[in-house]
Parts: structure tokens; C-alpha cells; sequence
């Protein structure tokens, strides 16, 4: 049997391990992607919900892979579908719909805060966009202090930075440093009154992190989800298609891929990485691991004794408290939404309706409890061929395990809550329901290996961000052991669909020049 | 009512002992506990120290158990020196440092077996070494407050011992240690430089085991000191103190005010072959750039002693301090430990001077005085290593 | 027509910042007037006798942040201002128990241990790491907030010196600095220890005064504010001004009067005279009318551009920034009079921790849902107090075996829910006493008699503290001290140099950097700010060294 060696060995084939291979591969890389599981793609990657139906499992959107990125990774072409409109229901029927900076009533009449809206939204997107800069490339590690060379590079980076803020002009330069650090609620209730269009401003400022409009931070949360845009698109074929399309490319790059291979341990000598050693003992020898599981997770792969005691503390602390849970449902028929016009329906629909709703939503979730309305990001999946079709919800927060645990009675009753306030703007949902698939932040966690079943592999604060992410002193996407590297989500700049994380950890190893 | 703590120092178990032979009434804080800084004289405490056998309350002592299959992994990744290398039944003198190499503290191992070592400090540890623990196979046990110790120094230490019925010890090499009786674990260690053993056991034996040496330690001049005394051996010893002559980096305000082994001059006990530790990769990149300091053992013209004396080069430039400095009465030398900025005191060993302020009845006066750095303790006597120990 | 006359300086308001702007001017020898609505100086710094032979600090309460500096500088110890520091403090538990916060390390230590056997180390690391931060932090309150947007000589001066500080930390303790400055005190306090009795009691530092709960990001750095202070020198130290803390006021107020200043109570601004975009002098509300070149606004910044200047003389951005500025009502207070010392069955008798702060709050998630419930515009079912007997170790307060409480209570709202309607209306005298009955009931965990012992009782909420004091909201900080109100964000992005855009006017309250708390670094540094405007900058003392 000839010896497995690989110049790189990823472990993980969700995105951003795909984007890692396809940037490695790219650049005559002899690459190896393990995946655990049976499909490559990670929260990307679609399941079958029935016989021949598909669901996305996790992501239902896409909204933040730039187009830079997708062409480098040699999938823009999914992109090229229309945004899809947003949709904020109301209770009282007067549904908000949301395009780009647009605000209007779903009736088609003009909506009183549309121009604060329209101003809020673009500012926001011009801020996001400058700040989006600072993702292309690894962040600063600030590692010989204010005067070293390497700092000194990384400043000048920042400097660029600075220059495009300087260009917003000062007035919106000093707002845009009042703001970033802000939360979303005064932001959006200094600009309008409450109701669903800024409960909607601020449900895409929460989603996916442990906190609510009101927590400090929440702004940088929203300019992060803009930094492409933020255009909520459905790729061409589904979101199943990008995590079938990136494995196509890493393929097509020359990556090996492996899915149901899991790795028991990475291997490590004289400080310094040799390889993997699969469940079963098969050894596949490398001079270089990415790895896109947690970083605590990794460093527990290589053995903890091989890494200072403090970065394991700080992982050990990182934040990285789950609370979205997805309900896939499959319906026998496309529903109604009362007071929205069926051409809507295909529409990102949230039920969000005011800044206080999303508030209290939040509330429980701090006491590993479930909130009573949660708040709802649904997508209606264009039907099949025999009228069926998958209505995917995104329910926030929910806790990663509830006081009482994840019981069955706890999970037909989230499933149930979920339904029922969706039914409220379909009416007669319920019976349409064939099958509802329920995926909690602790199954996240157990089928993907995120960290705390966290959409992003660690909460994105600001005390996580940057040269912080996931840890002070780890920013570098190195472990410390030569050759070792982390890949997902947790690094810089974080999580959602960007490629991101993968391709920088990647163009670090290149740079570093250990392969 | 619930349970309240007592407030301030508490008497260790051997208090009752101390207090009754304090004259000088001079007691301090030792890990809350409390210690005896002066008994009598200090000046007669060193002496008996140097000539005769003399009792020391190291109860206060930090005792740390690490125990399981890990161990001997978990201490290995601790410390800057290869536990492997040390056998079972041994104590070995270790350095334990944070991510950037600074050191954290320094202590004694005493390895029972690859799986049972005991860590003796100066500094409360339990909170780091849980951390260090983490992801291993491993107990730890606080045992500070449930061991107690003595400490047993001098020339006629190891006759005393025989007196009391524990010439057992007679075959314990410097650094060696064993259980002599049930109960009782006897080590051939100290802070002095001189011959010395230092007695472990349960707390609530350790007055009765004090009792027995003092005793035997009649005929052999036994006599019981406090640390200004010792703090004079240690210094001719050459041994470093925490927050005297370097400053533990978890205590800093100012990180760094932080030293690492390499520039304390302990570059002997960091052994990079061994595998990962912590602060390994920290203190490769300062073993090739170099270090920023250099703690240095140096001998001081004049009669009058130097702590916190600054250190000028060509009597101009400042380029260090004396982190401590005493008279030593036995080698009868100005000695002291000092640090300085590299290159000095390294690279540039010529033209150094120390500047001492002196008050002579009131009348303050300035002496610059030139320093030759040592490389050798300032105290060294065949008796501390002989085995099987002579008589005095 | 009411009385009429000329200054150099009028500064409006006799709060402690007011009056240290006045001090400083009038050491420069300046002509200062200050003006105070009520018939006594101090604003929130007060010694009041509202039931006879006892003294309430009935706003602040105990003394740490006042800047040793200025306390120097103006001679205050001359002026009969005596600090003394107090002992630890005790959090109670509701089966009986009490975590005790010792002055002693070595009790302290053994406290812990008796809780959490892990904690003891933890809470060495925990104070380290905040102490660090507070040597970072302690430099630049007597300084200009660095100005990222301004390239004056100045700004990139405060830039330069905020980089030097910064890059004196190291690699690794900028990054621990930037993530204290941007965490919540409730995660900050999970990562280090594992007792939730002892992360509640250290937890109150960083809610206290603030509409924010202990979870969200940015009270790390409120726990920071509340540390950076000193009583000679030890600093995170709290102690009792003698006599109250109106005796922090009242030697301002005396050493003010000494450099030959005037104040005059009883009467507030109605306006500040605006002509051409120059401020020229002030008119009080009993028509009395003072000119002066140079007026200082010991009042925030909403009060002062949105109740008392002509707003058509502000530019239409400015005033839509101070609109948006956020000064929200969130605690309360009750000041008691009481006949002997309550007793406290879980503690020993005379114990020194109960000289100290006390607290009932026995869990972060109990804190976290005192939050939640402002957050609804009610007051917390389960509150957050700190609790002092001050007569205990000021022989001031209280006639002899009597004593004085002071109970600083969070969270009330300003905007009291009443049926889905939030109005300050809605705090009447029944929802007033019901929210006192909610503490006392509370204070039963610790003091099972205290009803008994009531002789009278001042109860204030944040309507009552507006009402009285003139703080928006009864917000003790005159702002929120998030991060988009903090540094060169305070209080309106391009004027947080205390100047404002009409000249001559300037803030000198704690709506501007460096923030609330009796710390008076406001006022020295609008006093720099308006001697500079003078040509008068080198009359200031250096305080670098």
C-alpha cells in the first residue's frame, strides 16, 4: 500500500475547509480534505429532508460571500441569482418589505420611516464595506508590540483602512466611530419608531450571536452581515449547490477529498506537525494541518501538553454560546402569507416585529430557557415537481440545551412554537406540515463540530474580533506547533458563508513558507 | 450564624514551639501563616546556621500533589527542566514560566515515582497548576495546609538526626530523599548551601517530631531561627528569592518587569530538548536574540552592604541594581546579587560600579565602589555534599 | 428687574465639577460666580438632615474616584474634606450564608477558600488583570480624549501619548486590554471564577449606575470605572468623606470662596444668553441676570442645550447628537434613619466586613434578570443594592447608638411601566413606597428586623433625583458610559473638549470625558480647557509627574 502524503491535510470539508483546499490546491499543493461526515459543504451542505426532496440543513441564505472571493474560488456564477426581498410580518397584516435600502408596505404604499430607513441602511452598507476590507486579510497580531517591523506592515494595512474612513469625510467618520461599537436598538429607535421594519434592522443585528438589539456591539454584528451588501440570494440550485460547487473546484484543482474519514489525532513531533492519524489507525502524513474544527478542539487532537497553558485557558473561555436552531419543514403544498402578495412568497420572511420582540426573544435564552415568540427567518424553498416544497426557518435564541434538556417534549415543543407563529401569517400551516426536521444549537454542535452548536464557531463581539479572534495572541491562524493551522469559523474574520477564514488561514501558510 | 474565617495570621503547628523560645518577639506573614523573622539575634541564628544545627518552620510552605498517569507529562510541560532526568526519590531544583518565558516561580520537585510528584513553592500555585492540569489524566491536591515541615541546616544536622534516631539518613546524597520512618520523609535539601535536611510529615505530628530533634539537638547545639538569618545563608548560597531578586510575572502590574530563567542565569536548568513546555517556544526565540537582563552573583569593595544600590558603568552610565546585597560574615566578602542591563554584566564586565549610600550617625555619604561579578556561589563547603555525612 | 452684575466666569451649577472649574479659574484669578438652583451647594454630592440629628449622603454616598491631584491642588484637606477608607464588605445570602469581602488578604483568601477552593488563585489573577487596567487608564483622565478624526497639534499629541501607553503594555497585554474594554463584567468574572456568590458580589461594580445588565459587553470597563479610583494611593479603595459626602462639596465650596470666588444659591438658569454665537452670561429663573465672557454648564449635556439655550442658535447636527445622547434613569435610593443596628444573624457582631458595602444579590443570572426587568420599564422584583452604615465609622451621621443607611438600589426605571404605559407620571406615592417595600423586603435576607428599627426613611427615584438634583433621569453619570459615550465620544462626537459650539459655553459636568463619579476630573479639565481658551494655560498644575 503506498504511503498517504500530502503536502496539506484539511480536516473539515465545510466551506471554509473547501476554500482552504482550493486556494492550497491552486497553487500545486498536494491536498487532502478529510470530512467526517458523508457530504462536503458543512453548514452549507443540504440534506435530504425525504425521498428525493433536499433542505438546507443549517444556512438557508447566502449573504456574505463577496464576489471577489467567489470568483477566486471559482463559484460566482451561483451568485448570479436576484437578491431576494425581505419581508418583515406584522401582526397587524401591514407587512414591511425590504429591498436593498428600500423600504415599503407589502401593499405596495409607501412606508412612514422609508427615508430614515433608506439613510440608516446606506450608511450602514458604506461603513460594512470599508470594514469588509479588514477580511481579506489576516488580522493584526500587533506581536512585537507598536515598533516592530512585522507590526509596522500590518499598521500600514490598517492605515489603508484608515484612509478610506478619512475619505467618508470627517463628519461620517466621527459617526461611524460613535456607532460601531454601539447597539443596534439605539441606532435603529434613534432613526424610527418602534415596529417591524426596525425589528427587522435589528433581528439581522442579533442573529446567530448571544445577544440582543440592546447589547453593546450589536452594530458591528449588522456592519459584518452588510460587508458584501448583505443581500440575502438563494444560489443557483440551492444551498446545496455552493458546498457540491467548492467541492467540484477543489476537485478540479487537484484536492483529494475523503468524506467519512474522521480524524482520532494529529500528529506531532519535535514541535512541529507530521500528519493525521484517522479512527481505525490508517496515518496520512502531511508537513501542514488546517484544521476547521474549534481551536480548543484541534489543540485536544494534537494533545494539549503541546501548546502553552494559557491560549488552552483563553479557548477554554471562548465564547461560543449557541442559540439558533433551524426547523426544516416540508409542506405539501406552498402556503398563503395573509396580506402579502403570492409573487412575495418566494421572499426572505422574518417575524420580527419590533426591536422589544427581538429583545424579548433574547431574554431567556440567558437562562438556558426558550423564549415564548421566537424570532423567525423563514425561506420558502421553490416547490418540487410534485407541488411539495421545504420551508426553512431559522429559530432564535434558543439555548444549546435547555434547563431540562433536549427531551422530546421540549423539541416537538419548539417545533410546535415555531409552526404556530408562523401559522399566525399562514393560516392553516399546521396541516400542511408532511415532516419538520429540528436541529437545535447542541445538535449543531454534535453533526458539525461547532464549537457550542455556534453558528460561528465563537460569538462575534468585539472582544473576539480582530486580533482577538479566536483568542489574544492566536489571531495568526497558527497554533504554535509548526505547521498547524485553524481554518473555520472561529478565526478571522469569522463566521457566515465568505470562504473567508479558509482561504486567509491558506494564503498564511503560503506565506509562512512551510510548504 | 454561618462559619467565619479567622482573621489575619494563624499560628502554624509548630507556633506554640516558636513562641515560647521568641525573645525577639519579631514575627512576619508567611502565606498567612505565622513565621518567625528573628528568635533570638539574627547574628547567632547564621552562626549556629554555619557552625551548629539549627530548626526552621517551613510549614507555611506551598505543597502541591500531582498525581496519575499523566503526571510525569503534566510536570514535564510545567517546568523548564526534563523531569525525566530526575530519578524516582529524588527533589529537583525547577523553574516554571508563562507563555512569553517569564518565570512564574521557582520550587522544589520532589518525585516520588512517574506518577506522584509533590511541588514545594513560595508562591500560592494551585490556581495555575489546575490550569496546567487541564486535559491530563491527573489529581492535584493542595496539601499546604495538611503537610508541615522543618527544616534541619547546619554542619551538625546530620549528627543531631543520628541522635534523634534517624541515621537512616546517613545514605541520602544532596538531593536525595525517603521515607526513614512511617510517616516521615526526609530529604537532603535546604536554602542554606550548607549540609541540611528537611523533614515532611502530617501536621498533626510535626510539634511531636520538633519536640524529638530539639532533644537530640541538645549535645549538637541545636538552636531554632528565623528568615532574616536564613535569608543571609541563601544569599551566600547564591540562591535567588521571589519579588527580591526577580519578580514572579503573575504578580507584576508591569509585565515587563517579568524574568525569564535565561536572563536569571539559570540557562542550565532549560532544556529544550525535552518536548514542549511552557514557554518553550517564547524562551528559544530569546535564547537566539538574547537576553535583556542578567542577574549576576558579585562580590562589592568596602565593608558596607549594597541592597538596592544602583550599578553604574565607568561610574557614568546606569546599568543595574543589587537585588540583594549583605555583609557575609563567613566568607567575609561584600556580596550580593545584581541585575543589569545587557550587554553589562555579560558581555561588559569591566569598569562596573555600585553606588552606596552610607549613614554614620546621621551623616549620609556617598560611595561609589567598584563590583567583580562571580561566577560561583560565594559559599561552597565539602561538608554539604559528603556521604555519608561527617560528624560537624 | 432682578438683581444684575459682571464676571470673569460664571459656571452654572454648584455640582463638585462645577465647583472645581470654579476653584481653578478662580486660583487663576479669574472674577467666578456660581449659580445654584438649590438653596444648597453639592449637587449629587450632598450632606442633607432631613430627619433631625442625622445626616444623608442621600445621592453619593462613598468616595474613591475624587482625583488625588485635584484634591491637592485645591487644598481641599484644608478645607475640612477627611477621607476615611472602610473595611471590605459582605454579600448575604438567603439560607443564612454571606460571602465577606476582607480588607485582610490572608482572611480574604481563607473567605474565598470557604466558597471555592478554586477561587482563591482566581481572585489574584482577577485583580491583577483589573488593576493592570487601571494603571493603563489612570493617565489619561486628566487629559484631552485622544481624537482620532483631528490631526491639531494637540489631538495627534493625545494620539501619540495614547500609542506610547499603549505600546508600553506589550503585544499581549493590549489584547487583554482591548478585550476588558469591549467584554461584559459577567464574562469577564465567569473566566476567572467558579463561586457564583463571589462573582455577585464583585459583579455590582459593573452595573452600578448604568442602564446595562452584567452580561452585556462594555461592563468590564463600568467595573474599571468604578476601580480606578484611590484612597491615598491604594487604589480600587472606597472610603466615607466625613460629614457626608456633602463634605466633598462643601470644601470645594470653601476653598472656591477662599480664592475669592462668589456663589449664589437658590435660583438656577432659566437661559444662557447667547449673541452672535458667544455666549454673554446667564439669566436665572428669579430674573436675576449675570455677564460674563466665559460661562461653564455644570448641568449635562441634554439639560444644557435641549431645556436652557436657544436652540436656534445650535447647529441643527449638534442638537439631533445631543437628542441622541443617552442618559438613562436605572437605579434609586433609600436613605434611613435608624433607632440601633440592625441585627445580622449570619454574622459575627462587629464583624469588619459590615462596616463595608453589603449586598443580597447572590447570582449573576439574578442580577441579569433585575436587568431584564428594567428593560420592561419596571423596577426589579429581585434588585441589585449596595448598602452602607456609614455612622458606623463617621460619628457625623447619626446621633450617638443611632445610625444612618444609605441603600443604593438598582434597577428603577425612569419611565415606570403602568399597563403597557411608560411614563415618569406613573410613579406615584404608592408605586413609590411599593418599590421601597420591594427593597426592605428584600434587605430582610441579611437584616430580618430592619422594619423594625426604620425611623425614617427618604425614599428616591430616578424622577425624584432628577427632580431634586437636576440629572436627566436621575442618571447618576450624567450619560451612559458605553463606548459610543465614552473618550472622544463624550458627550457629541467633535466636542468632547468641553468647549461647545457656542463659544465661551462649556461643559464641565460628568456628561463629559472622563465621566461620572465624584471624581471632579471633569471640571479640572474643562477648567484647563477654558484657561487655555484664555491664554491662560500654564497656570494649571502639571499633574504628569
Amino acid at each position: 500500500m503506498p504511503r498517504d502524503a500530502f503536502d496539506v491535510v484539511l480536516l473539515g470539508g465545510g466551506h471554509n475547509g473547501l476554500s482552504a483546499a482550493i486556494t492550497l490546491a491552486r497553487k500545486g499543493r498536494s491536498v487532502c480534505v478529510l470530512e467526517r461526515g458523508d457530504r462536503t459543504g458543512g453548514m452549507a451542505r443540504s440534506t435530504q429532508i425525504a425521498l428525493g426532496v433536499e433542505a438546507p440543513e443549517v444556512a438557508h441564505l447566502l449573504y456574505n460571500l463577496g464576489p471577489r472571493v467567489a470568483r477566486e474560488l471559482g463559484v460566482a456564477d451561483l451568485l448570479e441569482t436576484p437578491p431576494l426581498p425581505t419581508v418583515s410580518l406584522a401582526p397587524d397584516g401591514r407587512h414591511v418589505v425590504i429591498e436593498g435600502d428600500a423600504a415599503r408596505f407589502a401593499d405596495g404604499t409607501a412606508h412612514p420611516d422609508a427615508r430614515a430607513f433608506t439613510e440608516l441602511s446606506a450608511r450602514l452598507r458604506r461603513f460594512a464595506g470599508i470594514l469588509a476590507r479588514l477580511s481579506l486579510k489576516p488580522p493584526p497580531e500587533l506581536d512585537g508590540g507598536l515598533t516592530d517591523m512585522a507590526t509596522l506592515g500590518e499598521l500600514a494595512g490598517l492605515a489603508r483602512l484608515g484612509i478610506d474612513l478619512k475619505r467618508l469625510g470627517r463628519r461620517e467618520l466621527r459617526e461611524f466611530l460613535r456607532i460601531v461599537l454601539g447597539n443596534a436598538a439605539d441606532l435603529v429607535l434613534d432613526e424610527m419608531p418602534d415596529g417591524p421594519l426596525a425589528g427587522a434592522l435589528c433581528a439581522d443585528a442579533v442573529r446567530g450571536n448571544h445577544v440582543g438589539p440592546r447589547s453593546p456591539g450589536t452594530v458591528f454584528n449588522l456592519m459584518y452581515r452588510l460587508g458584501n451588501g448583505g443581500a440575502p440570494r438563494l444560489p443557483r440550485g440551492g444551498m446545496g449547490a455552493l458546498g457540491e460547487a467548492l467541492e467540484r473546484a477543489a476537485r478540479a484543482a487537484g484536492a483529494d477529498i475523503r468524506t467519512g474519514c474522521e480524524v482520532a489525532r494529529i500528529m506531532v513531533a519535535d514541535d512541529r506537525v507530521t500528519g493525521v492519524e484517522l479512527r481505525g489507525g490508517a496515518v496520512i502524513a502531511a508537513r501542514a494541518v488546517l484544521s476547521s474544527a474549534g481551536p480548543l478542539q484541534t489543540m485536544v487532537m494534537a494533545g494539549v501538553g503541546h501548546f502553552d497553558i494559557e491560549p488552552l485557558r483563553r479557548l477554554r473561555n471562548l465564547r461560543c454560546k449557541g442559540t439558533v436552531a433551524k426547523v426544516n419543514l416540508l409542506l405539501r403544498g406552498a402556503p398563503a402569507v395573509t396580506g402579502l402578495p403570492d409573487d412575495m412568497a418566494p421572499a426572505r420572511l422574518l417575524v420580527a416585529p419590533s426591536v422589544q420582540a427581538v429583545e424579548r426573544a433574547f431574554n431567556p435564552v440567558k437562562y438556558d430557557e426558550l423564549p415564548v415568540a421566537p424570532v423567525l427567518e423563514a425561506v420558502l424553498h421553490p416547490p418540487a415537481g410534485d407541488g411539495r416544497c421545504v420551508l426553512s426557518v431559522n429559530v432564535q435564541h434558543i439555548p444549546h440545551t435547555p434547563a431540562g434538556g433536549w427531551d422530546d417534549a421540549a423539541r416537538d415543543g419548539l417545533t410546535g412554537r415555531t409552526v404556530a407563529q408562523l401559522a399566525a401569517h399562514m393560516p392553516g400551516l399546521a396541516a400542511l406540515v408532511e415532516t419538520a426536521q429540528l436541529l437545535t444549537p447542541a445538535d449543531i454542535e454534535d453533526r458539525f463540530g461547532a464549537p457550542g452548536g455556534h453558528w460561528h464557531h465563537g460569538e462575534m463581539g468585539i472582544d473576539q474580533i480582530l486580533t482577538l479572534r479566536p483568542a489574544n495572541g492566536l489571531a495568526g491562524y497558527r497554533l504554535g506547533v509548526r505547521g498547524l493551522y485553524l481554518c473555520g469559523a472561529a478565526t478571522h474574520p469569522g463566521g457566515d458563508v465568505t470562504g473567508l477564514p479558509g482561504r486567509n488561514a491558506a494564503r498564511q501558510l503560503l506565506g509562512d513558507g512551510i510548504i | 450564624m454561618a462559619a467565619t474565617v479567622p482573621l489575619g495570621l494563624v499560628p502554624t503547628p509548630l507556633y506554640s514551639r516558636l513562641d515560647a523560645l521568641s525573645r525577639a518577639k519579631a514575627w512576619t506573614g508567611w502565606a498567612g501563616y505565622i513565621s518567625p523573622v528573628v528568635l533570638d539575634t539574627a547574628e547567632f541564628e547564621y552562626f549556629a546556621i554555619r557552625n551548629q544545627a539549627t530548626l526552621f518552620d517551613v510549614s507555611p510552605m506551598h505543597k502541591y500533589r500531582i498525581t496519575g498517569p499523566d503526571a510525569e507529562a503534566v510536570v514535564n510541560r510545567l517546568v523548564t527542566r526534563d523531569v525525566r532526568r530526575i530519578g524516582d526519590g529524588r527533589v529537583g531544583y525547577a523553574m516554571w514560566c508563562d507563555e512569553a518565558g517569564m518565570l512564574i516561580d521557582d520550587g522544589t520537585i520532589f518525585r516520588f515515582s512517574a506518577q506522584d510528584f509533590r511541588l514545594c513553592c513560595q508562591e500560592p500555585m494551585s490556581g495555575w497548576l489546575r490550569d496546567a492540569c487541564w486535559g491530563f489524566d491527573v489529581a492535584l491536591e493542595d496539601e499546604s495546609d495538611t503537610t508541615a515541615g522543618i527544616a534541619l541546616q547546619g554542619p551538625t544536622s546530620f549528627s543531631l538526626l543520628a541522635e534523634a534516631g534517624l541515621g537512616a539518613a546517613a545514605m541520602l546524597k544532596p538531593f536525595d530523599m525517603a521515607v526513614i520512618e512511617p510517616g516521615l520523609l526526609i530529604s537532603r535539601t535546604g536554602f542554606t548551601g550548607d549540609l541540611g535536611y528537611e523533614l515532611w510529615c502530617d501536621r498533626d505530628r510535626v510539634a511531636a517530631l520538633w519536640d524529638r530533634l530539639w532533644a537530640a539537638g541538645a549535645q549538637w547545639g541545636v538552636r531554632a531561627v528565623g528568615a532574616e538569618a536564613l535569608n543571609l545563608c541563601r544569599i551566600e548560597a547564591g540562591f535567588i528569592a521571589a519579588g527580591v531578586d526577580f519578580q514572579p510575572v503573575h504578580g507584576a502590574l508591569r509585565l515587563h518587569r517579568g524574568r525569564s530563567p535565561l536572563e536569571l542565569g539559570f540557562g542550565k536548568l532549560v532544556h529544550f530538548d525535552k518536548g514542549h513546555f511552557n514557554g518553550r517556544r517564547a524562551l528559544l526565540r530569546q535564547h537566539e536574540t538574547g537576553c535583556a537582563h542578567h542577574l549576576r552573583r558579585i562580590d562589592i569593595a568596602g565593608f558596607k552592604p549594597a541592597q538596592g544600590a544602583l550599578i553604574y558603568h565607568r561610574k557614568k552610565k546606569e546599568v543595574g541594581h543589587v537585588t540583594s546585597g549583605v555583609w557575609s560574615p563567613t566568607t567575609k566578602r561584600n556580596i550580593a546579587l545584581a541585575e543589569f542591563r545587557a550587554p553589562f554584566g555579560k558581555d561588559i564586565t569591566d569598569d562596573l560600579w555600585v553606588e552606596i549610600y552610607v549613614s554614620q550617625e546621621g551623616q549620609w555619604d556617598r560611595r561609589i565602589v567598584p563590583l567583580a561579578i562571580v561566577d560561583a556561589p560565594f559559599f561552597r563547603h565539602a561538608r554539604a555534599r559528603a556521604t555519608p555525612p561527617g560528624p560537624f | 428687574m432682578g438683581r444684575h452684575d459682571r464676571y470673569d466666569a460664571i459656571i452654572a451649577g454648584a455640582g463638585h465639577n462645577g465647583l472645581t472649574t470654579a476653584c481653578y479659574l478662580a486660583r487663576a484669578g479669574l472674577r467666578v460666580l456660581v449659580v445654584e438652583k438649590n438653596d444648597w451647594i453639592g449637587g449629587a454630592a450632598v450632606s442633607r438632615s432631613l430627619h433631625e440629628g442625622w445626616t444623608y449622603s442621600n445621592c453619593s454616598y462613598v468616595c474613591s474616584l475624587l482625583r488625588r491631584e485635584i484634591i491637592r491642588d485645591l487644598e481641599l484637606p484644608r478645607f475640612g474634606l477627611q477621607v476615611i477608607p472602610y473595611e471590605g464588605g459582605a454579600t448575604f445570602t438567603r439560607d443564612g450564608d454571606y460571602f465577606a469581602y476582607y480588607s485582610d488578604h490572608d482572611a480574604l483568601r481563607r473567605e474565598m477558600a470557604r466558597h471555592s477552593a478554586a477561587d482563591v488563585d482566581a481572585y489574584a489573577r482577577f485583580s491583577q488583570a483589573v488593576m493592570r487596567q487601571c494603571r493603563f487608564i489612570r493617565p489619561f483622565l486628566l487629559r484631552n480624549a485622544p481624537d482620532p478624526t483631528s490631526l491639531a497639534p494637540r489631538d495627534l499629541g493625545e494620539m501619540l501619548f495614547l500609542v506610547k501607553r499603549a505600546h508600553g503594555l506589550g503585544r499581549r497585554e493590549l489584547g487583554e486590554t482591548l478585550r476588558f474594554w469591549t467584554m461584559s463584567i459577567g464574562d469577564f468574572l465567569d473566566e476567572h471564577f467558579e463561586s457564583d456568590l463571589i462573582k455577585a458580589h464583585l459583579a455590582g461594580s459593573g452595573i452600578i449606575g448604568t442602564g446595562l445588565g452584567v452580561y452585556s459587553p462594555g461592563t468590564a470597563y463600568v467595573l474599571l470605572h468604578h476601580y480606578m479610583g484611590d484612597v491615598d494611593g491604594t487604589i480600587g479603595a472606597w472610603g466615607f468623606a466625613r460629614g457626608g459626602m456633602g463634605a466633598v462639596s462643601n470644601a470645594l465650596g470653601a476653598s472656591f470662596e477662599a480664592a475669592g470666588g462668589t456663589i449664589v444659591t437658590g435660583s438656577g438658569v432659566e437661559r444662557f444668553v447667547v449673541q452672535g454665537g458667544r455666549v454673554t452670561g446667564v439669566v436665572l429663573e428669579n430674573g436675576d441676570s449675570y455677564d460674563a465672557p466665559v460661562v461653564g454648564s455644570n448641568m449635562d449635556v441634554k439639560r444644557t442645550f435641549l431645556k436652557h439655550t436657544d436652540r436656534a442658535a445650535l447647529p441643527d447636527d449638534f442638537v439631533r447628537a445631543v437628542e441622541r445622547f443617552k442618559i438613562r434613569g436605572s437605579s434609586g435610593k433609600l436613605n434611613i434613619a435608624l433607632d440601633a443596628l440592625p441585627e445580622i444573624p449570619a454574622a459575627p457582631k462587629g464583624a469588619p466586613f459590615l462596616r463595608g458595602d453589603l449586598h443580597c444579590s447572590t447570582s449573576l443570572a439574578e442580577l441579569e434578570r433585575a436587568y431584564d426587568d428594567w428593560k420592561e420599564g419596571r423596577w426589579s422584583a429581585d434588585p441589585y443594592f449596595d448598602m452602607l452604615i456609614p455612622s458606623q465609622i463617621d460619628p457625623t451621621m447619626a446621633p450617638p447608638g443611632r445610625h444612618m443607611m444609605t441603600v443604593f438600589v438598582q434597577y428603577a426605571p425612569y419611565d415606570l411601566d403602568a399597563d403597557g404605559v411608560r411614563s415618569g407620571e406613573n410613579w406615584t406615592d404608592a408605586a413609590r413606597q411599593a418599590f421601597a417595600d420591594c427593597v426592605f423586603d428584600k434587605i430582610e435576607q441579611a437584616m430580618p428586623d430592619i422594619r423594625r428599627h426604620v425611623l425614617h426613611a427618604e425614599i428616591r427615584t430616578p424622577r425624584d433625583i432628577e427632580r431634586e438634583v437636576g440629572l436627566t433621569e436621575g442618571n447618576i453619570f450624567q450619560g451612559e458610559l458605553t463606548f459610543d459615550q465614552l473618550l472622544f465620544n463624550r458627550p457629541v462626537p467633535g466636542y468632547a473638549k468641553y468647549a461647545t459650539p457656542i463659544r465661551g459655553l462649556y461643559l464641565t459636568g460628568s456628561t463629559t470625558h472622563p465621566g461620572g463619579g465624584v471624581m471632579a476630573a471633569p471640571g479640572a479639565n474643562a477648567a484647563r480647557e477654558i484657561l487655555r481658551g484664555l491664554g491662560k494655560a500654564n497656570r494649571m498644575p502639571d499633574h504628569a509627574a
